[in-house]
């Protein structure tokens, strides 16, 4: 996995500032999160390869990354707006009943005055999420026909920043949480916004798991040099 | 294992790592400006810039919000007339008296214990740099990525309180509210996500 004599071998070749480096970065590999220099070895789906140093996973790549994330991203398309904008579970306390969507929780938080926290609701359960699922639908189906259009590098870059901005499944145990908070006081009924945001959670799960960064990265730089 | 000093890391042999796309591209440090990541279009740096400063502005900022985030209320809670608010740590005792343990952990870890854990790895990890501490390096190391991991979680909170909120909304019987202590507390889980976002977490390894 990881040869001493490759840090040593290159240690002892000239590597100075400014100087052209002697060896082909094509087989050199950087840890982000120690910059250690690394050989690059080719790894299998399923394999992993990890920083000798400090141990952050380098590259872990995705068997079929395309066309798993291509799928899994039209399906969470697809049930996108049922999730958000149908009731998700119905409330009965003594006969009266009351439902909400995810949408009706952000306007609910915005007439309550606290515009801040509405504005990241709004961004973590609705605009992040469904801006990664069409960057991810976009990108992969650009790589599946062989198209590298000049903006996809820009799109993939706006998809790695927004990564960890998308919080379904931090919603999803929201709403576990909420069931088991209210389950002694009121009958709980589920909606079909449920069933939806359950299905969007793990194909949007899914879709972020099956792409394989370093691979799309390879792809459109590839795509670039050869159009 | 290798010493810190011996080990050849991109910077010692002049390649910039892209924050974004990871291409490794020759960089001069002499050469003025910030060239551009030739696949990407990212701004090439060696580290990131600022990071320290930042990272320590936003870890400072977090924990002057946690005040306001656990001494306030968080949520009211209206029952036919009646109306009650309470604090985070209120609503956690709340389900530990009401015999709901499983959900007071999870609020409890989301709310208190995972911020607190974020603000105390980075105040230490950012204390390591300064003062060159260069024991347990890959303990750190995880300790990092364990607050990068978990930083969203945090949010919980904020999301059953939205959800209550619209749920729990029979006009004159009952009705939630979230209270001043939210927009605090979604701070506090913004900026300590940010700093996460702003440490170089390389800088550990160059000491």
């Amino acid at each position: 996995m990881w040869s001493n004599d490759f840090n040593q071998k290159t240690i002892g070749s000239k590597a100075a500032y400014g100087s052209e480096p002697t060896f082909n970065l094509d087989q050199v590999l950087a840890c982000p999160a120690c910059d250690l220099l690394i050989e690059n070895k080719p790894v299998q789906p399923g394999e992993k390869l990890i920083c000798p140093r400090c141990d952050e996973i380098l590259l872990a790549p995705k068997s079929n990354s395309v066309n798993h994330s291509l799928a899994l991203a039209l399906t969470g398309l697809i049930l996108f707006p049922y999730a958000v904008f149908m009731p998700i579970m119905t409330l009965d306390t003594m006969g009266i009943e009351n439902s909400g969507t995810i949408f009706d929780g952000i306007i609910s938080t915005w007439h309550t005055g606290y515009w801040l926290v509405a504005v990241i609701l709004a961004m973590t359960s609705v605009a992040f999420p469904l801006i990664k699922l069409f960057l991810i639908f976009w990108i992969s189906l650009n790589l599946k026909r062989k198209r590298i259009p000049g903006y996809l590098p820009q799109m993939m870059r706006i998809y790695v920043h927004s990564d960890e901005w998308g919080m379904l499944e931090v919603m999803m145990i929201g709403i576990l949480v909420t069931i088991i908070k209210m389950h002694h006081t009121a009958h709980i009924h589920y909606d079909t916004g449920f069933f939806c945001f359950t299905a969007l959670m793990l194909t949007a799960l899914g879709s972020s798991l099956a792409l394989d960064k370093t691979e799309f990265w390879r792809q459109i730089e590839h795509g670039r040099i050869q159009g | 294992m290798n010493s810190l000093a011996s080990a050849l890391t991109a910077r010692k042999a002049g390649l910039a790592l892209c924050h974004d796309c990871r291409k490794l591209t020759p960089l001069n440090p002499k050469e003025p400006g910030t060239p551009a990541c030739p696949l990407c279009g990212a701004s090439l740096h060696f580290r990131k810039p600022g990071s320290l400063n930042r990272t320590w502005a936003l870890v400072i900022t977090a924990l002057i919000l946690s005040f306001p985030a656990n001494i306030l209320p968080i949520m009211v809670v209206n029952f036919i007339g009646k109306s009650d608010s309470s604090t985070i740590m209120e609503g956690i005792i709340y389900f530990f008296q009401d015999g709901s343990y499983g959900i007071g952990l999870v609020i409890l870890t989301a709310s208190i214990l995972v911020p607190c854990f974020k603000i105390i790895s980075m105040i230490l990890i950012l204390l390591s740099i300064h003062y060159h501490w260069q024991t347990w390096m890959r303990h750190k190391a995880l300790l990092f990525r364990i607050v990068e991991f978990i930083g969203r979680w945090s949010m919980l909170d904020i999301f059953v309180i939205a959800l209550l909120q619209v749920l729990v909304n029979f006009t004159n019987i009952s009705s939630i509210y979230a209270d001043a202590a939210a927009p605090y507390f979604a701070g506090v889980v913004l900026s300590t996500m940010f700093a996460a976002i702003t440490f170089d977490p390389r800088l550990l390894w160059d000491a």
